[in-house]
């Protein structure tokens, strides 16, 4: 919608001040969060993730507009919540256990917050037993697991074993990403996708979430 | 045959020497974790069960490359050695610990740390346990990281003074101590010597946090600074522009202290690469970091006959014209399994402007998870491909890493040994 081409640019261009104006500004008019949304902010995300996918956009570009769109999901996320809007699909991140790398795993969460998914960040260094929990206490339908280290990718393993031997392996869909993971990496350990980079991972999560 | 240092200099000006050169521990990004150092060498029986290993570099944990271990391997560099280290204390006053693999190491007088609660390890600038952690390795880690310590800045009144204070002129001790050093191993070794100096790369992120000053100042957060690449890049400049002058005249104190002493100098070890494509736009490189790269290389060129070296992890066929035009004589660690780093391409497109010093076995994949066939397989590819011309030193694509079976380093090095004799092709 033609309103919202200026707050889209702002997420574009990585203006944060912008943003943030913007957005409460159409909270003030009456808008509703879910359309600031839909119609705002994660149209300019996904332009981000395209041009990044064709070589315009590089890692500080990502990372700005990444902040930018922060700033708006913070002012709408009291309000989704409050409306009780349905996000696209739940899905829990980490970096797996003696890994405590984040660039990587951050980039993804706000891509995916960007994507109008739920996204709720186990951080780093997480046990298998902590992803486990955590996936049954958020009833989250996808986990995505992350690995830097070459001495930390069979974490990722043990974690996707430790769902099966809990028994809710096929409540949930597993996609893994970090620097030494591969698509064979994921289908040798039994996870359901990789992606290669940030803006990949959003279409995974979507062919995952079945939307 | 040739000597060491012959058959470096060789490969350095694109000719074929009799065999292909070895590099292993000549620098940061050249080694090997003490981890799979002590496996090494009880392979191949250099010591008795439980004997230690130093850990000369103890950020990354890198274990120290002995003469004896250079001979059994035949390792044609040297590193020339520093007395300081990413955490600002000396590689002095050794004592024992054992890292959580249970590897006997030994580590400098300022390595103080105690488990905390949780497990995890710390480390302190200087070793100063009442300054905030620097460093932390998680329970049953093999490395450390740098933990942030971004203080609050203002945006609109950023000082290039607060982004600068770890850049200063070498002391007269460390120069000294570097003199000696050039002159010991060039004197009593025929190896290439191997010089690495603090300072010299522009916007390396393993630096910016600055894990060895107690209280940084200025921007240290690794994402802020990568934003700053990108919405504030003249403030990254005038950084870079202050720190050029002070590397100038680091260049000259070194070049006055150690002379033609040594043969490679790490100029940047910057990483521009992701795995899946360049780190930053190209452009971005072109403006803002290779007039600084040049004018350090251009004065070494004019003034020494050092060869320059860049490291830079993954994809970075797209920077290579640029860093070949910037002056860099050697790449590293040319990480073929990276995107577009296909190494036919590298060798016919770039093979006879730079040296590619590394590119020899993947240590994401086939080192740690292949077979000892799948690496002698690899191995003699890759001598295959880069080999001919001369033009390449072998080494693995970045630090051999922990938790790598020996068999198969073993198998790296036998080929290496084996089939890296000229000529090469078939």
């Amino acid at each position: 919608m033609e309103k919202y081409v200026e707050l889209q640019e702002s997420i574009i261009s990585g203006k944060k001040d912008k943003v943030g104006e913007l957005t409460q500004r159409f909270l003030d008019d009456g808008r509703p969060a879910k359309e600031i949304l839909d119609e705002g902010l994660i149209p300019g995300m996904a332009v981000v993730g395209r041009k990044f996918q064709e070589g315009e956009y590089f890692i500080p570009e990502m990372l700005l507009s990444a902040r930018a769109l922060n700033v708006g999901l913070d002012l709408l996320k009291p309000l989704l919540e409050a409306s009780d809007v349905k996000p696209v699909a739940k899905v829990l991140v980490g970096t797996v256990k003696g890994d405590i790398h984040d660039i990587g795993k951050n980039l993804v969460s706000i891509m995916l917050r960007g994507g109008g998914f739920e996204v709720i960040d186990a951080g780093v260094d997480v046990s298998p037993d902590t992803f486990v929990q955590m996936a049954k206490e958020s009833s989250v339908d996808i986990v995505g697991l992350s690995a830097l280290l070459t001495t930390t990718m069979p974490s990722m393993q043990e974690t996707v074993e430790a769902f099966k031997s809990d028994g809710s392996r096929d409540k949930i869909k597993i996609m893994i990403g970090g620097a030494p993971v591969t698509t064979e990496y994921a289908e040798k350990i039994g996870a359901d996708g990789y992606a290669q980079n940030a803006s990949l991972a959003i279409e995974m999560a979507r062919n995952l979430a079945g939307v | 045959m040739l000597n060491s240092r012959q058959r470096v200099e060789k490969a350095l000006t694109h000719q074929e020497p009799d065999r292909i050169p070895l590099d292993l521990g000549g620098s940061g990004v050249t080694g090997m974790h003490v981890s799979t150092v002590y496996k090494l060498r009880q392979a191949l029986k250099l010591d008795p069960p439980g004997t230690p290993v130093k850990i000369i570099e103890p950020y990354q944990l890198l274990g120290e490359i002995q003469p004896d271990l250079i001979d059994a391997l035949g390792v044609d560099v040297v590193e020339l050695p520093g007395t300081g280290t990413m955490f600002g204390f000396k590689k002095t006053d050794w004592k024992p610990w054992t890292t959580f693999d249970g590897t006997p190491v030994l580590v400098p007088g300022g390595f103080n740390t105690e488990p905390e609660p949780d497990g995890r390890i710390l480390m302190y600038p200087d070793g100063d346990k009442s300054a905030p952690p620097s460093g932390q390795m998680p329970h049953g880690g093999y490395y450390f990281d740098t933990i942030i310590r971004q203080e609050h800045f203002d945006p609109n009144n950023l000082k290039v003074d607060d982004n600068v204070e770890e850049f200063e002129l070498l002391s007269d001790a460390d120069l000294q101590f570097s003199a000696l050093q050039a002159r010991r191993l060039f004197d009593s070794t025929d190896k290439a010597i191997f010089a690495s100096f603090p300072g010299l790369g522009f916007g390396d992120i393993a630096q910016v946090p600055a894990p060895w000053l107690k209280h940084p100042r200025g921007i240290r957060d690794i994402e802020e600074w990568y934003i700053s690449l990108a919405s504030r890049p003249e403030f990254v400049s005038d950084i870079f522009a202050r720190q050029c002058e002070v590397a100038l005249a680091n260049l000259q104190r070194i070049y006055a202290a150690v002379g033609n002493r040594i043969h490679v100098i790490m100029v940047s070890g910057t990483d521009f690469g992701l795995q899946t494509g360049p780190f930053i736009a190209p452009k971005v490189y072109r403006e803002l970091f290779k007039p600084y790269n040049k004018r350090l290389n251009d004065w070494i060129h004019e003034n020494t006959s050092w060869r320059t070296f860049i490291h830079s992890c993954g994809s970075v066929m797209a920077f290579i014209p640029d860093f070949i035009e910037a002056g860099f004589d050697i790449l590293n660690p040319v990480q073929v399994a990276a995107a577009d780093m296909d190494p036919t391409e590298l060798k016919s497109r770039f093979g006879s402007q730079v040296v590619f010093w590394g590119g020899g076995v993947d240590t994401q994949k086939t080192l740690p998870f292949g077979t000892p066939d799948e690496i002698r397989a690899e191995v003699l590819e890759r001598i295959r491909t880069f080999g001919p011309g001369g033009g390449f030193v072998f080494n693995t694509i970045h630090n051999v890493q922990p938790k790598v079976p020996i068999d198969n380093v073993l198998a790296m090095y036998e080929t290496v040994r084996e089939r890296g004799n000229y000529p090469v092709a078939n």
